[in-house]
């Protein structure tokens, strides 16, 4: 895909509803939950803050950067996944864990705790539908250079 | 507080049925739970049946195929739990006092719903990304072999017991010792999990006859087995990243039946917990306090955890052996801690127990760490 490619299509609708946004800058971003009383983040959002039951919970973008807690290379999935593909659970920076697919990195190459950015791209849905969701990469590649 | 006995027990063998649905495999299990028992089938005065994928009325589809309908029956979704949950319902509904015989089914025919590895919740993000059952478990035994410097090998033996002890229970889907080599030789499902590692598809059913202590002895009921426990927690939501090597569902829930029965983890003679992967049997005896933490792959490879040894953990076979038809699970976790109680397991029995507990759990949703858990103690 190109650049231009993929700035058309970010307005596409969410894969999963009120998870990810694009800004004016044009770039999306996960969105998450954060409560003003104690600051706990939450994704995806909730209503009351599970750890003080604040409810005025708010919808805010999450960190796009993070560390890699675990990981697997999953072999055998649902239809509308092509296998293999590396999964992970990230820690992003405002303390919220997301799983996520991770891309541009070999399985070899995975450590425990590095540093990963999250990317935000278009992808065609089971059915049929151009959709916006994300997916992992290593930090130092993030730069939103062009990949084939 | 009124007591429980558990005076019936049947079951299905597990494993797939083309040629049948689900509600004929809960006949099979009521009947043969009912003949056990020894019971007029008109004495049953309440029933509950889980299961997570069988649709409308489950249970009304059995209880109207042998001849108990008209009575009340409940239907209950607790995901993995949905059979121990069942059963829970049916003691508290005893405990109240409402009834005095109740038929607890756990029932499901998974091999007509899905082929391969199960999603998540429905809808749920993770599930979106690609996020799988077997995937979340391997992702855990990841961090958990690297936590605790363990390897492979060390955690494929969990597979290796647990097939070892089907292929003694002519009710498991599988009856076929294996070897720690055909184990870490198995096709990759999400790694480090290979197949041999993860529960199969299976279909089933498993039922127990409850009754309240004052009716069992009034009938002299002599085989039955005390349920002096039986707890449900669900999952707390996580406020910030937690560690996914430790189960606080599990220790909760454990300890809220440790404390109904009066009992601690040092009492407990046996276990069947919720092995769906091998990674998932360590987590959940961890969990209940049964072995410390990050200890329990070498108590394994010292034989600690066979038949013969010191603390037996799934001697059914567990899920990797018996199979797991979802709803039914739980029930069959009491079936067969039933008949080792009662001294009726055969080539698997345990040297005369006289406490077991039966635990379960499922479900995953972003930042949840599990939907339901429950734990159940009976009493010799």
């Amino acid at each position: 895909m190109t650049i231009a490619s993929a700035q058309t299509t970010l307005a596409a609708t969410p894969f999963v509803p009120g998870t990810l946004e694009v800004g004016a800058d044009g770039k999306g971003y996960l969105v998450g939950g954060r409560c003003p009383g104690c600051g706990a983040h939450y994704f995806p959002a909730r209503s009351v803050c599970s750890r003080c039951l604040c409810g005025d919970v708010q919808r805010v973008p999450l960190c796009s950067s993070g560390t890699l807690y675990t990981y697997t290379v999953v072999h055998q999935s649902l239809p509308q996944f092509e296998t293999p593909y590396i999964l992970g659970y990230v820690d992003l920076d405002d303390n919220v864990r997301v799983a996520g697919q991770l891309v541009d990195v070999h399985a070899d190459e995975l450590e425990l705790g590095m540093r990963l950015s999250t990317q935000v791209e278009p992808r065609v849905s089971a059915e049929g539908e151009q959709v916006l969701w994300f997916r992992f990469r290593p930090a130092a590649t993030a730069s939103g250079q062009e990949r084939s | 507080m009124t007591e429980v006995y558990a005076v019936g027990v049947g079951m299905t063998r597990f494993g797939k049925y083309p040629d049948r649905d689900a509600f004929d495999l809960g006949a099979e299990a009521s009947l043969a739970a009912i003949k056990d028992a020894d019971i007029d089938p008109r004495m049953i005065d309440g029933a509950y049946f889980g299961h997570v994928y069988q649709g409308m009325n489950a249970g009304q589809r059995v209880t109207g195929n042998i001849g108990i309908s008209g009575i009340p029956v409940t239907n209950v979704e607790n995901v993995c739990s949905s059979g121990a949950t069942a059963i829970r319902e049916a003691a508290l509904a005893i405990r109240a006092g409402e009834h005095d015989v109740v038929l607890a089914v756990g029932l499901e025919h998974l091999s007509s719903k899905f082929r391969g590895a199960l999603a998540p919740e429905e809808g749920d993000v993770e599930g979106a990304v690609g996020l799988t059952m077997p995937g979340v478990y391997a992702m855990r035994a990841r961090r958990y072999l690297a936590d605790f410097g363990l390897t492979h090998a060390q955690l494929g033996m969990v597979a290796v017991k647990n097939k070892g002890n089907a292929a003694m229970n002519p009710f498991a889907q599988y009856q076929q010792l294996v070897t720690l080599e055909e184990v870490l030789a198995s096709r990759p499902i999400a790694e480090p999990l290979n197949l041999m590692e993860c529960s199969p598809v299976s279909d089933g059913a498993a039922a127990v006859i409850l009754m309240s202590g004052k009716k069992a002895r009034q009938l002299g009921m002599g085989r039955a087995v005390r349920l002096a426990a039986s707890a449900l927690r669900s999952g707390k939501v996580e406020s910030e990243p937690a560690s996914m090597t430790f189960e606080p569902l599990t220790r909760d829930t454990a300890n809220a039946a440790y404390e109904v029965a009066g009992v601690g983890p040092n009492d407990v003679d046996f276990a069947e917990v919720h092995d769906c992967f091998s990674i998932a049997e360590a987590l959940r005896v961890e969990g209940l306090g049964l072995f410390e933490q990050g200890t329990y792959l070498l108590a394994v490879g010292r034989g600690e955890a066979q038949i013969s040894g010191r603390l037996p953990i799934n001697p059914s076979g567990g899920l990797l052996g018996k199979g797991h038809p979802l709803g039914a699970t739980g029930a069959a976790q009491v079936v067969e801690v039933v008949r080792q109680l009662r001294g009726e397991a055969g080539p698997r029995q345990i040297d005369s127990p006289s406490i077991g507990l039966a635990h379960c759990r499922g479900g995953k949703a972003a930042g949840v760490e599990g939907a339901a858990c429950t734990v159940q103690i009976l009493v010799r």
